[in-house]
């Protein structure tokens, strides 16, 4: 009977140390919080056989959080934390072009668009001078979500805010999305599209 | 009878040749005055892209049939009758289609004028073929 307690209790401490753990990093581990701030955008800039066009969700309208950490072990850095965009926050800076890009991504069936972070290829140190880094994210589009390396570029500024700017080419057919033509194919949007984003964000204490 | 689906195919031929190639133009020397298509308005998918090329046959089957029946009342050289036949069109068909279209329809007065102008050459260029064809 005692030895049956023994194991139950073994079996307790493992099963909630293992919740624990992550967020508790060993010896000279880290873990570091930033927080999103609302004037974050993100713009996606495509071209046609006729023009080209940047649609631009201006302003970040929610308070997110990334979660930095490196265990001593690891080479790479985890980087969780997702931001979800609303489809219908793009302006494209012209109503037809706005709600084609609106139609395209299919906003009825999906409406976010979501950019989950997973890593950072190093610890960034912050300073008012660029740092390139890259990472990997998954960028979710339609309901298809794709792991893809971005390139960054990080700056801390001297009121001690991040900025995050990431860059990426993707195209519509990765997410099974048809760029749009028009006049029987004489008007054709390219599959390809840059997507920008800036994240400005404060480190938490 | 030859002589109608003669000229029909001649018109078709000649319109699938200079509208098209008219647009492909169009859109490769002045792009900006494409811009407005860029709009779910417009079909985005390819799916009526067949619908969309043979129109050339739709408008010149359909023209044909109006010059048979009234090519007697149609009268002048080759090139009146083919204006003639471009304005009476106009003015019975392309005017209050693109009168509802315009107030239906979220475009410019700049795209409808556009669509008018382009019906109204369609229409000559056919009657000039019909004229010549099909006296």
């Amino acid at each position: 009977m005692k030895c049956t307690n023994t194991v139950w209790i073994a079996v307790l401490f493992l099963s909630t140390s293992s919740f624990v753990l992550p967020d508790q990093p060993g010896d000279n581990g880290l873990i570091k919080k930033w927080v999103v701030s609302k004037n974050s955008s993100l713009s996606v800039n495509g071209s046609t056989n006729i023009n080209k066009f940047s649609c631009v969700i201006p302003a970040y309208n929610q308070i997110d959080t990334l979660t930095l950490r490196k265990n001593r072990n690891d080479t790479d850095v985890l980087l969780s934390g997702t931001i979800a965009l609303s489809i219908s926050s793009f302006d494209c800076h012209n109503s037809g072009m706005t709600k084609q890009l609106r139609k395209t991504l299919n906003e009825k069936q999906f409406p976010l668009l979501h950019i989950r972070f997973l890593s950072l290829n190093k610890i960034p140190v912050l300073t008012t001078k660029a740092e390139p880094i890259t990472g990997f994210v998954e960028i979710e589009i339609a309901g298809i979500s794709k792991r893809v390396e971005v390139q960054y570029q990080i700056t801390q500024d001297d009121q001690r805010n991040i900025h995050l700017l990431g860059f990426h080419k993707i195209n519509f057919s990765d997410f099974n999305l048809e760029p749009p033509q028009k006049l029987g194919g004489m008007i054709k949007t390219k599959d390809q599209l840059g997507v920008d984003f800036q994240l400005n964000m404060k480190a938490m204490d | 009878m030859n002589k109608i689906l003669l000229s029909w195919l001649i018109a078709a031929c000649t319109l699938v040749v200079i509208s098209y190639g008219g647009l492909f133009l169009g859109i490769r020397f002045f792009p900006g005055l494409f811009v407005e298509y860029n709009n779910p308005l417009f079909n985005s998918d390819g799916s009526r892209n067949v619908l969309f090329y043979t129109h050339a046959f739709v408008i010149s089957f359909a023209l044909s049939w109006f010059w048979e029946k009234f090519k007697g009342s149609i009268q002048g050289s080759v090139v009146m009758r083919g204006l003639q036949l471009g304005f009476i069109y106009s003015i019975i068909a392309l005017l209050p289609v693109m009168w509802i279209t315009f107030s239906s329809l979220d475009i410019t007065v700049f795209t409808v004028s556009s669509w008018f102008l382009y019906g109204l050459a369609q229409a000559i260029i056919a009657g000039l073929v019909f004229a010549k064809v099909n006296p």
